[in-house]
């Protein structure tokens, strides 16, 4: 019996992806495991592979289209059956969306004329639409959708039964085919010179929303440290002499951070609305730049590897990462960030947090300059710049700053790290 | 066996008749120029039942033809600033009013029609029939006829409506030092009801110079006067109230002017108010040129009695008797007056080309369709030259106060400002400044005539001080001491008082601020606890203020007080006693309409609250978590309230909650929410949220009072259900 291939739910909670681009064509044997479709999401770009055996009969998702969760995207089909002869449900009436939370009971007893607020959010079908095939929207987003030039029947609405609200139409990716022509001159700035709109990827868009609110609603506080890396410089040389690999600065830095989350634990936690949450492993992402963005692959338990490990891991993420192979729960968890742009010689930066992560710590060049050794006297030693970027909310100013020493003294004494 | 002895009145009531010897005594002139007003209505009723058979009467013309004799005996010696009220059968009240005042020294036989009194006709005639060039533009009609330069202070389409507003008038008139006097008219149909009976006893109460002048016609519509009175002498009323009453027959114009000088002369020397009945007799029925006998609640031999006793016939026959007129005089006054009456027809309606043989307004002669809801209020000009302050963005000294005190100090210094306003209310000159100390300090600096303790009849107190707010020499403060008396004074708040400017044309003043205070929480149940803002809503000739702190209960009284236009200004209890604070060494400041303020910023949605809600969405939005606007709108009537900074919100969150505590019934909100869904509809993301308290009035179990009203528990439900409702998870 035919197969009907539905787009899965790659992230938790998410309600939609795009089918990026199809690896097989209608007609195409497809064995259990093979890699059938790239997979996006707005924090991966993930390969999904065959669950069953057989030919390929149809590919409903255009490539580039956002597709709800749970609709049917292709056909496998067994031996000798025709493609037409599949039948299915056509758009899934049971997304995979999580039951919404009741509206708030109260004990108050006065009136709410709210019925309509107060309804249950209700699942919608693939978008705004009720049965019978109404969009269903408010005013608000008849006008921007309008102006937007914004196809709403393509919007999926999360308001109250399914309607399309402004936050909806906000959140909303147009695909490069259903991309608004340019807008109507007036309604941007004319430019003196030529320009070129890219459009926003949903990793884009992603990025976008996310460190917004991170830096908006997240207390930052920031603690910077210089340094001393001559030791961990030359140690890292001594031992890329006989390494079967070569191991990076970077390695040995999250390394360093791994240790001192658990020298400290109250840092190594994140933010779970109503409770602090300390994690007994140490798991840390670490950026990743890709073409369209940043990825922010996770590695688990780094306490419990040693550098080596931890290098051919994190080199293994960083290629994926790069090449879209990520599976989805390796982007997933971790209480902490590093972000390192020392390949490109900065001298210092801050990074912006990765909620729920109360930490991130940004990571500079380092560089030979004048020091003041621990004599007094005046010389020359290689120092890195190091910001840890925390969640106040988690993390007080002694803690980051005791974190911070902790991570000091193990830059500054990398033996303890390595061994 | 008890002893039992009869008690008495005391006060006079008194049948006074005519005799051959007060006709020759009386002035000729006056009685040819009552003669003369008599032809003059006489014919101007007839001009108005013609045109109202040819259909070009718009609505009921309530004729006065065999009434005659009552007005023109009792106005004919009045002075322009006396003033009269009448009823909506009043053209004859006001006739008599408006040639007494274009001909001082009266009317003559020689020269009956003036180019003025002429003037006076056309434009009479003009009102009733609804023409621009009328008293009031057309906007009054039959039944609203007035001219204040005339003493013609209105007429009245509801049943004793307008003798309230004859004693606040008559007040005016005392308080400001002059002896002119008020006459009320009115019908045996008004006889008994409230808002009369409430206005003799103030009117004796406190000594006004008002007559109340109940013209007997028997009939109330078809309802006879033995039918809804145990004795039909209505003017025994004054029995029961403690003022001088007369009784005349009202066929007898002699009769009546007697009668009315002897109570006007008691009047001008400040004895108080009378009551004068006036035995008449309408020839018509109700409404229209038909008999009453025609439907069937009177007989043709009792009109044909009555008509025998026709004012006209008994003054002319006088006359004829002193020699002061001869058949061919009388002839003569009766064509000169339908004559004059052809003309000021002539001048109003025509030949209609479509249908010869018909006649038809002229066309040109119509208001502009586009006066309709002009003058409402006032521009609020009024406001141009005063001091402007914002007390939320004030920088300059405080001083602690609290709210009460407030209230108090900007009414006291207010007061010291100007001696035109007065208090009125009930306990509002005792206990310390009122029931709740608002009125305190005041009656001991400024007495009981400008802080007035009132009977517990707020039809009348309220219509008083409408009375004295038209007459504009002084500036009421009436004071409900619950919202919920407004029922019982609706006729005067909404009718009268909301109406004044507007139905007679749009630009009379109304300068009158009502305060009250609302009072939920303080468990005085389903009948003191509402909140009047939705009510008042409804009537557009009302401003409605609610301050929801004492910085702004001063600048928004001191507008209130300086508009000339009704205002309501809405206090609450729980307010009162706060530790607040307002501007260090000013009271004088005004906050002007349209002036509503964003106490909170926000992104998620706009809250829109007043009074005491204010602070209780304060509240809310800090415990919710919501993200929520608070705007405090400060001024809520249509006019007044601020659309741009409403605007401006809702354009930035796309919701709206408003929030009010009172019973959803009368509530402020459903107007709001309608409008908001109008003027902002493209920039609405979500339907407009409400809270209010519960359907019915609150109880007075303390659990159910609490149940029934909103507080900041039903407002963070409120903002929880929105922010349910806002999407995008």
């Amino acid at each position: 019996m035919a197969h009907v291939v539905r787009m899965p739910s790659v992230v938790a909670n998410a309600t939609e992806a795009i089918v990026a681009q199809w690896l097989v064509s209608v007609g195409a044997h497809v064995s259990l495991g093979d890699p059938i479709a790239e997979i996006e999401t707005e924090k991966a770009l993930v390969e999904y592979a065959a669950e069953v055996e057989g030919t390929v009969g149809r590919l409903l998702a255009e490539p580039g289209a956002t597709v709800a969760v749970g609709t049917p995207i292709a056909v496998v089909l067994e031996e000798g059956e025709d493609a037409a002869s599949v039948t299915f449900d056509e758009p899934d009436p049971t997304p995979s969306r999580p039951e919404p939370a009741p509206a708030p009971q109260t004990a108050a007893s006065a009136t709410l004329t709210t019925t309509e607020l107060a309804a249950p959010v209700t699942p919608p079908g693939a978008n705004g639409t009720q049965p019978g095939g109404r969009l269903f929207t408010t005013p608000l987003v008849r006008r921007l959708a309008t102006e937007r030039g914004i196809d709403l029947t393509l919007v999926r609405g999360t308001g109250p039964h399914g309607r399309i609200v402004r936050r909806d139409l906000d959140a909303y990716t147009p695909t490069v085919e259903s991309a608004p022509p340019p807008p109507a001159s007036g309604q941007v700035a004319p430019a003196a010179t030529g320009h070129t709109d890219v459009p926003l990827s949903g990793m884009r868009r992603a990025i976008a929303r996310r460190l917004t609110e991170s830096k908006t609603t997240v207390p930052h506080f920031y603690v910077t440290a210089h340094a001393r890396v001559d030791q961990l410089l030359a140690l890292r040389q001594e031992a890329n002499v006989l390494a079967s690999r070569k191991i990076s600065v970077n390695d040995i830095v999250v390394k360093a951070v791994g240790a001192a989350l658990v020298e400290v634990p109250a840092a190594n936690a994140v933010w779970n609305g109503d409770a602090i949450r300390r994690f007994d492993g140490v798991d840390v992402a670490v950026a990743v730049a890709v073409p369209d963005g940043l990825l922010t692959p996770v590695v688990r338990g780094v306490h419990t590897l040693t550098v080596t490990e931890l290098s051919a891991r994190l080199a293994d993420l960083a290629e994926r990462a790069r090449a879209g192979r990520l599976q989805q729960h390796e982007l997933e968890g971790g209480s902490f960030s590093v972000s390192n742009l020392g390949m490109y010689g900065v001298d210092e930066f801050s990074a912006i947090l990765n909620p729920p992560q109360a930490g991130i710590l940004a990571v500079a060049a380092a560089k030979r300059q004048p020091v003041v050794g621990e004599d007094g006297e005046l010389g020359v030693g290689s120092v890195m710049t190091v910001t840890l970027s925390a969640d106040h909310r988690v993390i007080d100013g002694a803690v980051a700053a005791e974190w911070m020493a902790a991570l000091v003294r193990r830059l500054e004494n990398p033996l303890s790290i390595l061994l | 066996m008890p002893q039992r002895r009869a008690l008495k009145t005391g006060v006079p009531w008194i049948q006074l008749t005519t005799t051959r010897d007060d006709w020759r005594n009386a002035d000729p002139k006056l009685l040819t120029g009552m003669l003369v007003q008599l032809h003059l209505i006489r014919a101007f009723e007839e001009t108005v039942l013609e045109l109202a058979g040819e259909n070009l009467v718009h609505g009921p013309a309530h004729s006065s033809i065999g009434q005659e004799g009552g007005a023109v005996g009792s106005i004919i010696g009045l002075r322009s600033s006396d003033g009269v009220t009448g009823s909506h059968r009043g053209h004859h009240q006001f006739l008599a009013k408006a040639l007494g005042h274009v001909a001082p020294e009266g009317l003559s036989l020689d020269e009956p029609v003036s180019a003025a009194v002429g003037q006076v006709l056309r434009r009479t005639l003009a009102e009733i029939l609804g023409l621009a060039q009328g008293y009031s533009g057309g906007r009054g009609g039959s039944m609203h006829l007035q001219w204040l330069e005339a003493g013609a202070l209105g007429t009245n389409a509801i049943v004793g409506g307008g003798v309230p507003f004859a004693a606040g008038n008559a007040w005016a008139q005392r308080h400001a030092g002059t002896d002119d006097a008020t006459i009320a008219y009115f019908g045996d149909g008004s006889a008994q009801i409230g808002s009369v009976l409430e206005s003799l006893n103030l009117a004796a109460a406190w000594q006004l110079p008002v007559a109340f002048f109940i013209e007997n016609n028997l009939y109330a519509v078809s309802t006879n006067v033995e039918e809804i009175a145990a004795d039909p002498r209505l003017s025994v009323r004054g029995q029961g109230f403690g003022i001088p009453s007369w009784k005349v027959d009202g066929m007898d114009p002699l009769a009546v002017h007697l009668a009315t000088q002897e109570a006007v002369a008691r009047m001008r020397a400040g004895d108080g108010p009378a009551v004068i009945e006036a035995d008449v007799y309408r020839f018509f029925h109700q409404n229209g040129s038909y008999p009453g006998s025609a439907f069937g609640y009177r007989t043709k031999q009792e009109e044909s009695e009555w008509r025998e006793r026709d004012p006209l016939v008994r003054v002319a026959t006088e006359l004829k008797s002193l020699r002061l007129l001869d058949d061919e005089g009388e002839r003569a006054l009766r064509e000169a007056a339908q004559a004059a009456m052809r003309e000021a027809a002539h001048a109003l309606v025509e030949e209609d080309p479509q249908a010869p043989g018909t006649r038809r307004i002229k066309p040109d002669l119509w208001p502009d369709p586009g006066f309709v809801d002009v003058g409402i209020r006032g521009d609020a000009s009024e406001l141009d030259a005063l001091e402007v302050l914002e007390p939320a963005s004030y920088g300059g000294e405080w001083r602690d106060s609290r709210f009460v005190d407030a209230v108090a100090a900007v009414m006291d210094r207010r007061m010291e400002q100007d001696p035109r306003v007065i208090v009125l209310g009930e306990d509002v000159h005792r206990l310390g400044g009122g029931t709740n100390g608002a009125t305190k300090g005041l009656v001991k600096k400024y007495g009981p005539h400008r802080v007035i303790g009132t009977p517990i009849s707020e039809n009348a107190f309220t219509g008083l001080g409408g009375g004295i707010a038209l007459d504009g020499r002084f500036r009421p403060v009436v004071e409900f001491m619950y919202p919920d008396f407004l029922w019982v004074a609706a006729d005067q708040v909404f009718n009268q008082i909301g109406k004044a400017r507007h139905m007679f044309g749009g630009t009379n003043p109304m300068p009158f601020v009502l305060r009250t205070k609302v009072a939920m929480g303080s468990g005085y149940g389903s009948q003191h606890l509402m909140d009047p803002a939705g009510v008042f809503a409804t009537a557009p000739g009302w401003r409605i203020v609610a301050p929801s702190n004492a910085a702004d209960y001063v600048g928004l009284m001191n507008a209130a007080l300086a508009l000339e236009d009704p205002v309501l200004v809405i206090e609450h209890i729980d307010l009162y006693g706060l530790a607040d604070r307002v501007p260090e060494g000013d009271l004088d400041y005004v906050i002007p309409p349209g002036t509503a303020v964003v106490r909170r910023q926000g992104s998620d949605v706009t809250v829109l609250a007043y009074l005491s809600m204010v602070q209780r969405c304060m509240e809310a939005i800090e415990q919710s978590g919501v993200d929520a606007e608070l705007v405090d709108l400060r001024w809520l009537d249509q006019a007044s309230i601020d659309w741009d900074t409403i605007g401006a919100s809702i354009r930035k969150t796309n919701a709206v909650l408003i929030v009010e505590q009172g019973a959803r019934g009368t509530s402020y909100g459903g107007w709001l929410a309608d409008e908001i869904q109008r003027r902002y509809f493209d920039w609405l993301d979500h339907p407009v949220a409400r809270v209010t308290g519960g359907e019915a009035s609150p109880s007075i179990s303390k659990v159910l009072e609490r149940a029934a009203i909103a507080g900041t528990e039903e407002v963070v439900s409120g903002l929880l259900a929105v922010r349910a409702a806002l999407g995008g998870q």
